[in-house]
């Protein structure tokens, strides 16, 4: 018998925590300068045992952070884009046994394009996984498609060009007041009496769909008090 | 002439009566914490009051037991009255049916206590769940109320007649205990309206709605805080009114915890923005299954997730309900 699953089977009762799995949780953003991928590992507090032993087969935190970092892999249209890690923490073994312990990993690369596929292939026989594209403002992401275990996602994402509407209202402006100026040269100005051209133009250009707040893959979040 | 001096009137006093509603719903819970804080000792105090500032404090919470450790007072050190008082105080905060799923899912708590054994009573129980204070509760200046523990994390920012309860974690282990003979279901409404729904839809919009993968566990749970996921699913724009009004009905059973007034805020808030909130699901539609649910919209997420961690996933649920403009009050507390 497998020593992990003795240690599943020995757990047993009511379980507050993950137990027999490694949840490897990726979150992917794409930017305009390149694309942030985190990966947040946990282990489960039974494959504890297990899973430290991987760690110091890997030469320790720093070096098994390296291992899972090569064990996924990013492609924009279909070239590979490395992926350098960025930053790495770890819990302490005391967290892990209460099953609080995350390993989070950063992982950046400078590569941009449309097509994303990111596949994760890092201790698989222990793993579930959950892998996710995040929403940003003026990002549009098409195509969503991941395997059954979650293991991969394709996708399609863009930045369209900001809205078009304030240069334009700028120019009609400008347009218009140069109209009046001719027309009424040596006459007194007079503000039109009309909707302006920029509401006209901001709201012909208003865009059709709410758009998701944002949210940044590496940014720490302090709630605003 | 008199019609629209008439209908200006009606107005003014619509408004006032709102806010009168509004700020006396308000006026209670302060009253409440303040009777609370009254009922503690110097030390009991300094231990629960925070600073609104403390953003630490803020984001300490989650679905695990008191392994994860918690600042705050702990019910079980307090004095029957002091915990009668700690209870009004939420009662006053909360609806009556939100009130009553804390009760359930603190109940469930003491439950799974009983049936442990071992660890259990250093771990779970009625006891163990936590209440602190960010601020100094007030009807003008922005504070905030924590109650948690195992299996539920309230996060509640008040600002004048405001009351957000964004994020709050609310789940269940066991999600189905019986106490004197009554069968207890703290999330029932919330896996029973959500087959519903999704039983509810037609071929083509449940193609869209149901996921082709597995989702293990929450997405934007504990620790996430600030971040947004691409939706996915089926387009509430998509389905017809009776189906959205399924949706709306499913979504009130973590809007409606918190108190009427806030509430009604939170609901208007949520069904304006319907046709941009999508449902995602994936796994079985046949209830007593478990399957994973989410509800994304502009100012809302809400997920919904069993827990295969060593049981029958559909004993263990966990979920979160955020809203990713506003948790933690900071939309309003920016307005301030």
């Amino acid at each position: 018998m497998k020593p992990l699953l003795l240690a599943l089977l020995l757990a047993g009762g009511a379980s507050a925590h993950r137990l027999d799995e490694y949840l490897q949780a990726t979150l992917i953003g794409p930017a305009r300068n390149g694309i942030d991928v985190e990966i947040q590992l946990t282990p489960g507090v039974a494959m504890l045992p297990a899973f430290l032993a991987i760690v110091d087969q890997s030469g320790g935190p720093q070096a098994y952070a390296a291992r899972a970092s090569r064990d996924v892999e990013l492609r924009i249209d279909g070239a590979p884009a490395p992926l350098s890690l960025v930053e790495s923490a770890f819990p302490t073994i005391e967290a892990m046994r209460e099953g609080l312990g995350t390993i989070r990993l950063k992982l950046h690369t400078s590569r941009t394009g449309h097509r994303v596929r990111f596949e994760n292939r890092h201790l698989p026989e222990l793993s579930v996984y959950l892998v996710n594209c995040l929403a940003a403002p003026s990002l549009v992401v098409t195509g969503q498609r991941r395997d059954v275990a979650q293991r991969s996602i394709e996708f399609t994402y863009s930045f369209p060009p900001g809205p078009l509407w304030p240069a334009a209202a700028g120019t009609l402006l400008t347009a218009l007041l140069a109209f009046r100026w001719r027309r009424s040269w040596g006459r007194r100005f007079r503000l039109p009496t009309k909707p302006s051209a920029s509401s006209a133009v901001a709201s012909i250009s208003a865009p059709e769909s709410k758009s998701y707040p944002n949210t940044g893959c590496f940014r720490s979040h302090p709630p605003r008090s | 002439m008199l019609k629209p001096a008439i209908g200006f009137v009606a107005a003014v006093l619509c408004c006032g009566l709102a806010s009168a509603q509004s700020s006396s719903t308000v006026g209670r819970i302060v009253a409440g914490a303040n009777g609370f804080l009254a009922s503690l000792d110097d030390a009991q105090r300094s231990k629960v009051l925070f600073d609104f500032t403390d953003a630490v404090q803020r984001v300490k919470w989650s679905n695990l037991p008191t392994t994860m450790v918690r600042a705050g007072l702990k019910m079980g050190d307090l004095s029957a009255s002091q915990k009668k008082a700690a209870m009004d105080l939420l009662a006053a905060a909360l609806s009556k049916r939100g009130y009553e799923k804390v009760l359930a899912i603190v109940e469930g708590d003491e439950a799974l206590k009983n049936a442990s054994g071992g660890r259990g009573p250093a771990m779970f129980g009625r006891d163990l769940f936590y209440i602190s204070f960010l601020g100094k509760p007030s009807v003008k200046d922005p504070w905030m109320l924590q109650f948690g523990g195992h299996h539920l994390a309230l996060n509640l920012t008040i600002v004048g007649a405001d009351g957000i309860l964004t994020p709050s974690l609310t789940a269940a282990q066991p999600a189905k205990y019986t106490v004197d003979g009554k069968t207890v279901r703290p999330l029932g409404a919330e896996n029973d309206k959500a087959f519903a729904l999704v039983n509810a839809l037609d071929q083509a919009q449940r193609k869209q709605a149901v996921l082709n993968y597995k989702v293990a566990d929450l997405v934007l749970g504990p620790g996430q805080d600030g971040k947004t996921i691409q939706p996915e699913g089926l387009k509430c724009s998509a389905m017809n009114p009776t189906q959205q009004a399924m949706l709306v009905d499913l979504i009130g059973e973590w809007a409606g915890i918190v108190n009427d007034q806030a509430a009604a805020v939170r609901m208007a808030d949520i069904k304006s923005n319907l046709s941009a909130t999508w449902f995602a699901w994936s796994g079985p539609t046949t209830n007593g299954s478990p399957a994973y649910y989410r509800i994304q919209g502009p100012t809302l997420v809400i997920e919904y997730a069993p827990q295969p961690l060593g049981g029958d996933p559909t004993m263990h649920i966990h979920t979160i309900y955020r809203d990713p403009t506003n948790d933690y009050g900071k939309k309003s507390t920016s307005r301030k």
